[in-house]
């Protein structure tokens, strides 16, 4: 089972593994704190700040209206389960089909996961008129015998979204218990009381891998299917409603693939990062931008192929309602979006079919970014136009977000990228026992005393 | 008086040998802690059976009834229609059963994975810190001190490159 | 057996669609676009009646205007041969109503009269029934509104104000239904008759085109006026089952 990922990691040794990762943790450099405090002040600032107005001063604060109820508070919400949906679930595919070339960048794919899903939990709170009585959508007994209504799409969404974080913190965690351990023998004061508490006493003994193998693997078979789920069920969310161009069978394959379209762009963004700022050069090499990149290709292709298929299914319906819809969505206020996302998402992906570009780093990054930025369009299109045009044509209207949203969804990013660091100082963020694993021997200096080994 | 033989080895297939020597020699309760999970320990220390496997089976059934009864009767306890659709809908209720069968089998894996490797354990065990960084340790609890010299011998004959001995029973 | 028989009993009866059947009334509303002027005093008394709060001239150009009914305007043809047509649009209480399903708190549900009702207390604002509701008849409390230092005082004490983050709609005026009933009951136990109640747009119009009552009482003049042969629902593709029937305009 020790399978080279490439000649690059082979020269390192099982030591050299572990010095880099603990060093990433426990040296802290001060870029970091000054990462750190910009990004916890641009939340603040950005994030919560308004948020709060909002909270004051009423919904009204962001630029919805009265056709287009919902807007880029949604849209992002979708944004973010979307970023979610290629971390955890990439890593169990990978895990499950026992590809070496996952092993390295796993481990902040998931917490990507984890931290996109939090965002969008977050969101649902911005979103709502009246935050402070969210918990009433969780079925918990009460006094007033009063349950949620188990009937509502956004009902699925509140269980799925609450399954999907719980199996995607479990994963995350089960599959950094033994390097939890390895942490722990290696620092001391409070960190060192941390790590023994998170790696629960773990030894790495024959047994605890064997169980940790096949629970892991469990777990694996349940988050698949979990995750297809729950990207269907936000996507049911319109699909359920009688809108013209949001009542569409398409929607949930449409959605799932969307989403790990955006998340596996995602990704290839926090490598790059990661690899840039933590001197993980080794570990993340030009192998796996390929990899990635071809996944964005094909991904791309399908995207490209469902948008297609909607378009031809609204105009070969014939009605005037979604006629109309159509219509507006080539042509009308928001069509220039609509082209900047079919240039990002469907055109310039293209380039990926060339290998000089897939293993080149900088461009990799560029096109990351610009898909996002076009899955974003994408998710805001949906919302945006289909609410603007719908069957009685006196209650057509525009939607434009206002200041407070723009300023909250670029908060969320700095949200997302605080929660980020705090990850990398907690968790490994290279996984090292399984880097380890993929390697030919323990150690590959023979200078090293053996003590008349044999082997 | 009981204290633990325990062998420092730098490459699994070694260890894995001392252990089959161990174990032919007679020593029983062997572990071999390692950085990296070990192929053909198996082999070895005889074929392990998880009950993971029946832990998320369960989990995931009671999950799945617990999900249909929350939402059929939260339903029923307190009728409400709602869009002229029954009070017992399926393909809603479905989907929520859906949710929990997989909410629950996750939660029971991890419980089965607590339960079976028995984690956590905070108490003083055999453990050699460097077993989490390159060396693959073979350990067997042993009785006497000759018994401890017999298996210092077979591990220092499979190329250990060091043999310590840890603890007594407290450990 | 009987514990099986009993469960059986129970499931047909819970998995029973459309039970609307067997509610207590069925209210239900006409409207004849012959006889509407436009005028748009119904829009009036529904703001008096129900104290829909005024959003003032800012808002309105955001789009956020608030009034529970509306009529709307429709131009059919160029300039010389042009032709309006009114038709006002308030919820059409749809017994198939889409809005209510999607509600993940059940704040707007059925009730025993069949009207489709929003609890204000338990809005938790998520605003999918107002995408859900294909009629777009929902209108959400952006802010906490106030009225200016005089129109307090005219507030109906029978109706609530709602405050920030809550949706709202035409409640087919559910205080005077709620009324009538209560005289009802204190008048010998009588059901509602024909014409004891009135919603605030009914009373209003001048030219009688609205019509309002129970479609379950056979006698009742909305019973009558919603078989006419002119009578349509608006969006009845969409299996609303609404309960607002229009009768159309015929062109002489
Ligand atoms: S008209 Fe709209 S708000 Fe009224 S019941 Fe029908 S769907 Fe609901
Ligand atoms: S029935 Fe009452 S609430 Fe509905 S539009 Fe008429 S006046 Fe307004």
């Amino acid at each position: 089972m020790h399978r080279p990922m490439t000649t690059e990691t082979f020269k390192l040794g099982y030591n050299d593994i572990h010095d880099d990762v603990i060093r990433s943790i426990v040296k802290t450099g001060p870029k970091y704190y000054i990462a750190l405090a910009t990004a916890g002040g641009t939340t603040l600032l950005c994030f919560f700040f308004p948020w709060f107005y909002q909270l004051y001063y009423g919904i009204g604060a962001a630029g919805m209206n009265h056709p287009g109820v919902w807007g880029t508070y949604l849209a992002s919400f979708i944004f973010w389960i979307g970023l979610s949906h290629s971390g955890t679930l990439l890593s169990c595919v990978l895990h499950l089909t026992n590809s070496s070339w996952r092993k390295a960048m796993y481990r902040s794919a998931e917490a990507m996961t984890l931290f996109s899903l939090v965002v969008a939990a977050t969101y649902v709170m911005v979103h709502v008129g009246r935050p402070w009585f969210i918990h009433w959508a969780v079925p918990y007994p009460n006094q007033m015998e009063l349950w949620p209504n188990f009937r509502s799409p956004l009902m699925f969404d509140v269980m799925a979204i609450a399954t999907y974080i719980t199996g995607s913190t479990i994963f995350i965690y089960m599959g950094s218990i033994p390097d939890f351990a390895a942490v722990r023998d290696r620092t001391s004061g409070w960190r060192n009381t941390m790590y023994t508490l998170l790696s629960l006493g773990w030894r790495g003994t024959d047994k605890e891998w064997h169980r940790l193998h096949w629970a892991y693997t469990f777990l694996a078979v349940l988050i698949i299917p979990l995750a297809v789920s729950v990207h269907s069920i936000v996507s049911w969310d319109f699909a359920m409603s009688i809108v013209p161009s949001l009542h569409q069978t398409i929607f949930a394959p449409y959605f799932v693939v969307g989403a790990i379209y955006s998340g596996t762009a995602g990704i290839v963004t926090v490598m790059f990062v990661l690899r840039k700022s933590m001197g993980f050069e080794q570990y993340i090499t030009k192998l796996h931008f390929d990899n990635l990149g071809k996944l964005l290709l094909v991904l791309s292709l399908i995207w490209t192929y469902i948008n297609g298929v909607e378009l031809f299914t609204a105009w070969y319906s014939g009605t005037s309602e979604e006629y109309e819809a159509l219509n507006y969505k080539l042509f009308g206020y928001y069509s220039w979006l609509y082209w900047e996302m079919i240039i990002f998402c469907a055109v310039l992906p293209m380039l990926m079919f060339s290998t000089r570009f897939r293993t080149s780093f900088v461009p990799m990054l560029i096109l990351s970014i610009a898909i996002n930025i076009g899955m974003y369009t994408e998710r805001f299109l949906i919302i945006a136009t289909s609410l603007s045009r719908q069957y009685l044509p006196d209650a057509w209207g525009t939607y434009v977000p206002s200041p407070v949203e723009i300023s909250i969804m670029l908060g969320s990013f700095a949200l997302f990228t605080t929660l980020f660091l705090v990850f990398v100082k907690i968790f490994p963020s290279v996984s090292m026992y399984e880097v380890k694993e993929t390697m030919a021997t323990p150690k590959m200096e023979p200078a090293a005393p053996a003590a008349g080994s044999p082997a | 008086m009981t204290s633990n033989v325990v062998g420092l080895f730098h490459d699994p297939e070694s260890a894995l040998t001392a252990a089959g020597q161990l174990k032919g020699a007679g020593f029983e309760s062997l572990e071999i802690m390692s950085p990296v999970p070990i192929h053909g320990v198996e082999e070895v220390l005889g074929k392990k059976k998880s009950v993971i496997k029946n832990f998320t089976f369960m989990g995931a059934l009671i999950g799945g009834i617990s999900g249909f009864a929350l939402a059929a009767g939260t339903a029923i306890a307190w009728p409400h229609p709602v869009g002229g659709r029954p009070i017992i809908t399926m393909p809603p209720f479905l989907i929520i059963t859906y949710e929990l069968t997989i909410l629950f089998g996750i939660l029971a894996t991890v419980l089965g994975f607590f339960i079976s490797s028995r984690l956590p354990a905070f108490r003083n065990r055999v453990y050699v810190p460097e077993s989490a960084v390159d060396k693959f340790v073979v350990t067997a609890p042993c009785d006497d001190a000759e018994h401890f010299k017999r298996a210092e011998a077979i591990l220092n004959d499979a190329g250990a490159e060091q043999v310590r001995e840890i603890g007594g029973s407290d450990l | 057996m009987s514990l099986f028989s009993r469960f059986m009993d129970g499931w047909r009866k819970y998995r029973k669609p459309g039970y609307y059947d067997e509610f207590d009334y069925h209210w239900t509303m006409t409207i004849d676009l012959d006889k509407c002027t436009g005028c748009e005093a119904c829009v009036t008394a529904c703001q008096a009646e129900n104290n829909i709060p005024i959003v003032g001239e800012e808002e309105i150009a955001k789009g956020r205007e608030m009034q529970w009914i509306r009529v709307e305007r429709y131009w059919e043809g160029e300039y010389p041969n042009a032709k309006l047509s009114f038709i006002p649009m308030m919820c059409q209480h749809c017994d198939a109503a889409p809005c209510e399903t999607v509600c993940p708190v059940g704040a707007t549900y059925h009730n025993q009269d069949g009207l489709n009702t929003q609890i204000y207390n338990r809005c938790i604002g998520t605003r999918a029934c107002a995408v859900y509701c294909p009629y777009e008849v929902r209108y959400f409390n952006y802010y906490d509104h106030e009225w200016d230092s005089p129109l307090e005082q005219q507030l109906n004490p029978e109706v609530t104000v709602r405050g920030k983050g809550v949706m709202e709609k035409c409640t087919f005026c559910i205080q005077r239904i709620r009324e009538a009933k209560d005289v009802a009951k204190d008048d010998d136990r009588r059901r509602v008759q024909d014409g004891d109640v009135q919603p605030a747009c009914v009373q209003s119009c001048p030219s009688k085109a609205l019509v309002f009552g129970d479609r379950k009482d056979t006698e009742s003049q909305v019973y009558q006026s919603m078989n006419d042969p002119r009578n349509y629902r608006v969006l009845d593709e969409l299996n609303t089952d609404s309960s607002v029937f229009y009768l159309k305009k015929v062109d002489a």
